[in-house]
């Protein structure tokens, strides 16, 4: 067939596909990096960590590390021996649980931190939180916060609860002691995010609950059980005041001391004479 | 009344009333009788004083008017009651939907209006004796001490007579025989109150269930470690690199046999390594009701727990290898008494057992290092499968929780 085409015709159209080999070369370059940057974008998988967020609030969280852990912490995260333990790899839901709760900046040493006022306000810690991420890594927290983080199944919920968490915080949460000292604080004051957070990183002596042990879906669920049963609501109660949620004993003694009593005045009052 | 016992002494003797005849007796009016009675039983009445002698007065119709309103208060507080018990809604609503706080009042509503109702009738009838029955003080005389000697004589002779009439000492046949049929009717009570308790815990041999568990593989199929995700009837597998450093689940034994086709299990196997959860479809388990109940099975608890990393490791001789890398797997039933020993501390890889305060040390093959305990929990062995799931090489190799007579170590 090509034998066939007009010599004469050939040099313009040889001149014009020069020309247009070098546009269309230059297209198919153009079209390649776009489709190339466009599949990476789509293919690319979701980054399991946050990536370190506006490096001004990293710089922010520093000055925070700089001012109050470093002491303890050391100028690296590495720990400082008798001190503090290491950072690296504690993460961002670490952070937010020791300093949303006020146990760090640790008051002293001892068997256990204790939950006080929080020392820094919510964007010191997401700072504080942004720069242990961007240099250590490790479990990082869900985007929502509060009441987003209660899940729907509280049988579930309960379940879980009872096998992976009464066993030292008590079956309504109310917390307990552990060996020398330490333990298990009452989960009414803590927030959905400290609750998750501690289930993340397993603060202190507390195990780690990582996303493959509970799925996310199943710490929702349990924080939704805590949530309904702890004291701050009203509805967890029928039949009036819970005693602190400790079960029997108190029940018993409660109906022994003050039932008891009101049954000696009223038989007493029923036999006296005027 | 104990002021003067020589004076309402003599009272007794002298006042021994006269028996009036029948026809006395017919013409006594209530009063006279109650006197006699009265004198009878050596009561005495002091004084007895009408509260309001004179009927009819502003004071008594107060006091009627008192006693009253207990009762209607009872009335109408059982009325709140019967309304409350049929109409309030009572059905379960949880503390975050709607109407929870109605709900929440259910039970003190009923046991308020209930407890009100009978607590009011109650003071009705003390506030009618309390207001109304006549003021009264009345002694009567306690004769305490033992029967008179002639009563008793002659009480303990009409016994022996009775036994001598009836000649069982001379009829020996109906006396042993009496006596045999009471010995075994009372044997036979006893049996049927105690005899369930009477068993041999040693009929199974070597397969007694104090010396074995549900860890044991019965038919030589594989037995898989199983953890519980708040369904009994879901079926899902640990897999070694599922637990964090520093972290602890409780597990359950899952026979391979327990999945009716192997290839269904094959299938759920592989399915599980990509890294989501998988769970067993129920219509695929031979009885899914004893599946569910292995996640209730009081000896098999396990804690499988991994140290975290450059923790020391001190292993028991004969269990070198019943672990897989950092993770160990120890009996949940405390060797002292048997209660879940699940408090686990992950920095100083302490299990604190929270009936009696034992603690064992999880990285010295769970040793008791405080408490009553004398014997470190049980260790199960377990390895990895070429899946990445974890199981048990055989069952414990000694019995778990508390000790008992027969057991040796």
């Amino acid at each position: 067939m090509s034998d066939e085409k007009p010599q004469p015709a050939r040099t313009p159209v040889r001149r014009g596909s020069k020309m247009r080999r070098r546009l269309s070369g230059l297209l198919a370059l153009g079209v390649a990096l776009v489709a190339v940057g466009g599949l990476y974008t789509v293919f690319t998988p979701e980054p399991d960590q946050a990536i370190a967020a506006d490096p001004a609030i990293v710089r922010e969280g520093q000055q925070i590390y700089d001012n109050s852990c470093i002491t303890c912490h050391g100028s690296n995260l590495q720990g400082v021996q008798g001190r503090g333990p290491s950072l690296v790899g504690v993460g961002e839901a670490s952070v937010y649980y020791q300093v949303s709760t006020g146990r760090m900046p640790l008051a002293a040493q001892g068997a256990a931190a204790e939950r006080k006022p929080p020392r820094y306000d919510e964007a010191q810690v997401d700072a504080l939180g942004a720069f242990i991420q961007a240099n250590g890594g490790g479990p990082v927290l869900p985007e929502e916060r509060g009441e987003a983080l209660r899940g729907e199944e509280l049988g579930r919920g309960g379940e879980l609860f009872r096998l992976n968490c009464a066993s030292c915080h008590n079956f309504t949460g109310r917390g307990g002691a552990l060996s020398q000292g330490k333990f298990a604080p009452n989960l009414d004051p803590a927030n959905e995010s400290q609750i998750y957070a501690a289930m993340l990183s397993g603060p202190a002596n507390m195990p780690t609950f990582a996303d493959s042990q509970l799925s996310p879906e199943e710490k929702r669920d349990i924080i939704g059980y805590i949530k309904s049963v702890s004291s701050n609501n009203t509805g967890a109660n029928p039949g009036g005041n819970g005693l602190g949620g400790f079960g029997p004993v108190p029940e018993g003694i409660v109906a022994f001391f003050v039932g008891l009593a009101a049954l000696i005045g009223i038989s007493l009052w029923i036999g006296s004479r005027q | 009344m104990s002021t003067r016992p020589a004076d309402s002494q003599s009272d007794h003797a002298d006042a021994s009333p006269r028996i009036p005849s029948d026809e006395e007796l017919a013409q006594m009016s209530t009063d006279d009788l109650v006197r006699l009675g009265n004198q009878i039983d050596d009561i005495e009445v002091v004084s007895s004083r009408e509260r309001f002698p004179v009927p009819g007065t502003r004071a008594e119709k107060r006091a009627e008017r008192q006693v009253a309103g207990w009762f209607i208060l009872a009335l109408i507080s059982g009325i709140l009651f019967l309304v409350a018990f049929i109409a309030w809604p009572w059905e379960y609503r949880s503390p975050t939907e709607e109407g929870a706080w109605i709900y929440a009042l259910y039970t003190p509503i009923i046991g308020v209006t209930f407890g009100l109702s009978v607590f009011a009738v109650g003071m009705g009838v003390i506030a009618y004796s309390k207001k109304l029955l006549p003021e009264d003080l009345t002694i009567q005389q306690r004769h305490d001490g033992r029967s008179p000697e002639i009563d008793r004589r002659t009480a303990a002779a009409r016994l022996v007579q009775t036994g001598q009439q009836s000649g069982l000492s001379r009829r020996k046949l109906i006396y042993r025989s009496m006596g045999a049929a009471g010995g075994v009717l009372g044997l036979g009570v006893l049996v049927a109150a105690f005899g369930g308790l009477v068993k041999n815990p040693w009929k199974e041999g070597p397969d007694s269930p104090l010396l074995v568990t549900d860890w044991r593989s019965k038919h030589g199929e594989r037995v898989y470690v199983r953890k519980f995700n708040g369904n009994a009837r879901d079926v899902v597998l640990v897999r070694a690199n599922d637990l964090e450093p520093g972290a602890m689940e409780t597990v359950f034994p899952f026979h391979a046999d327990e999945v009716r086709d192997p290839a269904v299990l094959e299938e759920f196997l592989r399915a599980g390594t990509t890294g989501t959860e998988v769970v067993l479809p129920e219509e695929e388990l031979v009885d899914p009701e004893h599946v569910a109940e292995g996640v209730r099975s009081s000896d098999s608890p396990v804690m499988l727990i991994r140290l975290r990393p450059n923790v020391a490791v001190i292993k028991r001789a004969g269990q070198e290898d019943f672990n897989y890398g950092t993770l160990f797997a120890y009996s949940k039933i405390c060797s002292h008494m048997g209660c879940p020993t699940s408090l686990y501390e992950d920095q100083t890889n302490r299990i604190l057992c929270p009936c009696h305060q034992s603690q064992f040390q999880a990285n010295e093959y769970a040793k008791p290092v405080f408490g009553p305990a004398t014997r470190p929990l049980a260790q199960l062995p377990i390895a990895v499968d070429d899946q990445g799931y974890l199981y048990a090489r055989s069952d414990f190799i000694e019995p778990v929780g508390p000790a008992f007579w027969e057991r040796n170590s």
